[in-house]
């Protein structure tokens, strides 16, 4: 992928993050999010765990970096 | 011995050590042990054995956020001193050990989350103090959630001094015997005639909008963006070019950009989860690359949980990468030439499998008479490469399977984890 390609898709991604947050307000109600706020449905629950597999492919690969962030999208402190 | 550990990877962890932290939801004071075995084995040589405990406590109040963090990797093993059709005959020993510490200082709100993270590595020959922030946002409804980050790192290479040297074919690599002395322990200082130390730059920006999608469905999209400026190769590698075995050379600019799409998909009658993502990435310097994994979660009663991964990696190499033959027939690249493998094409293979223990506390009665709860994690990954030509194999007459350590596994490294999670 060159850089115009990929500097395209980035533009898809933003314009999707910008309308996704309107779209999904409404999505999943407060008393519906018992399955979501499972351990097992947040994203890299254990933050040692994500460090260290990093950590090995980081130095595997060249092209490392931007996996995501942790958490979920649950909001249910 | 340099690890190749720091740069890049010092960067990612500040936004990945304390990924769970930032996160605007369960608050609760954490003390986390894991230790990670990683060995990679050698093609007819002692094999890299890397060892890496981290050590996490974090106080999560309602309205401030602290955590301090210790990390190490204490390395043995053969590396490649020179990079050629035949690299088994020039491999060579080594140890050392990495030192890396943390803090993180955040704010929470019902609704937002900022935190701001420092750390520091230390090893013979790399040094690095690395600030960050990250602000993360539930938006109205709380079903999206906005997280932006940003680290810079100002990193020092120890190198051989080549001030004099006017060819790059003349560049001399750093030994181990070469001296890295450093003030006050995070600061390099140069050996005039022996050492110099070179700045690296590293600054790291990542975008991730996670979003509730259904009840039992969440999907998360990412934006990574990178900058090095700065010293970006191994002092030690040589690179056979020519007849010649000079340090390799590398540019000094580097931009790297990556997206990627993530999925859990909660399924109730089984008590399990599913989890996929898929990942897009290029850079500057001509490496392309798609990552794909899938895995599946399982509770087993009430105490175990049981999680099964795939992953599939594979890039193109770097525009000035060349297979070993044709470095030493053709010459440089430009004015570049490498020995580095993770600029070359290859493709990497991982499964594993992890077993989880949960002791929660009930009934207002606490683990060990402490603990809100208590996990217990064993792991295990097995990693397969593929190593893919260059150039062209027609031409190459000595072929490309001795020019990497690790040319003829292909179960090339597997990696054990222990670890335990405490909430209190």
């Amino acid at each position: 992928m060159d850089w115009r390609s990929f500097s395209k898709l980035c533009a898809f991604v933003v314009a999707v993050g910008a309308f996704a947050p309107a779209c999904g307000k409404n999505a999943v109600r407060a008393s519906e999010k018992e399955f979501l706020a499972d351990r097992i449905m947040r994203f890299d629950s254990n933050g040692q765990e994500t460090a260290a597999d990093e950590h090995v492919i980081s130095n595997r690969e060249g092209a490392a970096g931007g996996k995501g962030t942790g958490g979920g999208g649950c909001g249910c402190n | 011995m340099r690890l190749q550990l720091s740069g890049y990877a010092a960067a990612l962890a500040g936004l990945y050590i304390w990924s769970h932290a930032v996160a605007p939801a369960v608050a609760d004071d954490r003390f986390d042990f894991t230790t990670t075995w990683y060995q990679e084995r050698r093609r007819g040589q002692k094999g890299l054995t890397i060892i890496h405990p981290q050590l996490d406590f974090g106080i999560d109040g309602d309205t401030v956020t602290f955590g301090l963090g210790y990390a190490a990797d204490i390395v043995t093993g053969a590396t490649a001193a020179v990079y050629s059709v035949d690299a088994t005959t020039a491999a060579t020993e080594f140890d050392d050990v990495r030192h890396q510490g943390k803090l993180l200082f955040g704010f929470r709100g019902s609704r937002a989350v900022l935190t701001f993270n420092g750390g520091i590595a230390n090893e013979r020959d790399y040094l690095s103090l690395s600030a960050g922030a990250t602000a993360a946002i539930d938006l109205p409804g709380k079903n999206t959630n906005l997280s932006l980050s940003y680290t810079h790192s100002f990193d020092e290479v120890c190198d051989r001094d080549n001030s004099e040297v006017i060819s790059t074919l003349e560049r001399r690599a750093l030994v181990g015997d070469d001296p890295c002395e450093k003030k006050s322990g995070v600061f390099g200082r140069d050996t005039p005639g022996m050492t110099v130390w070179h700045e690296l730059s590293i600054d790291t920006f990542q975008a991730t909008l996670t979003q509730n999608l259904s009840p039992t469905l969440v999907g998360q999209i990412s934006l990574f963006g990178q900058v090095l400026r700065g010293f970006q190769a191994n002092p030690y590698r040589r690179v056979r070019v020519l007849g010649n075995e000079p340090q390799e050379v590398l540019p000094e600019v580097r931009g790297r950009a990556a997206v990627s799409l993530r999925v859990n998909k909660y399924l109730p009658s089984l008590r399990g989860a599913m989890h996929g993502s898929l990942r897009g990435y290029s850079d500057t310097w001509g490496v392309n690359s798609g990552t794909a994994e899938l895995a599946y979660s399982q509770y087993a009663g009430r105490a175990l949980l049981f999680n099964f991964r795939a992953r599939i990696h594979q890039q193109s190499e770097a525009e000035f990468f060349k297979d070993a033959f044709f470095y030493e027939v053709e010459g440089p690249a430009r004015a570049f030439f490498t020995g580095d493998r993770e600029l070359a094409p290859i493709r990497n293979i991982l499964a594993g499998a992890k077993l989880s223990y949960i002791a929660a506390g009930e009934d207002g009665e606490n683990v060990l008479g402490l603990f809100d709860e208590i996990m217990v994690n064993i792991k295990g990954d097995l990693l397969f490469l593929n190593e893919l030509p260059a150039n062209s194999l027609s031409e190459n007459r000595d072929g490309i399977d001795a020019q990497f350590l690790t040319s003829d596994q292909l179960l090339d490294a597997f990696v054990l984890q222990f670890g335990i999670l405490a909430a209190y």
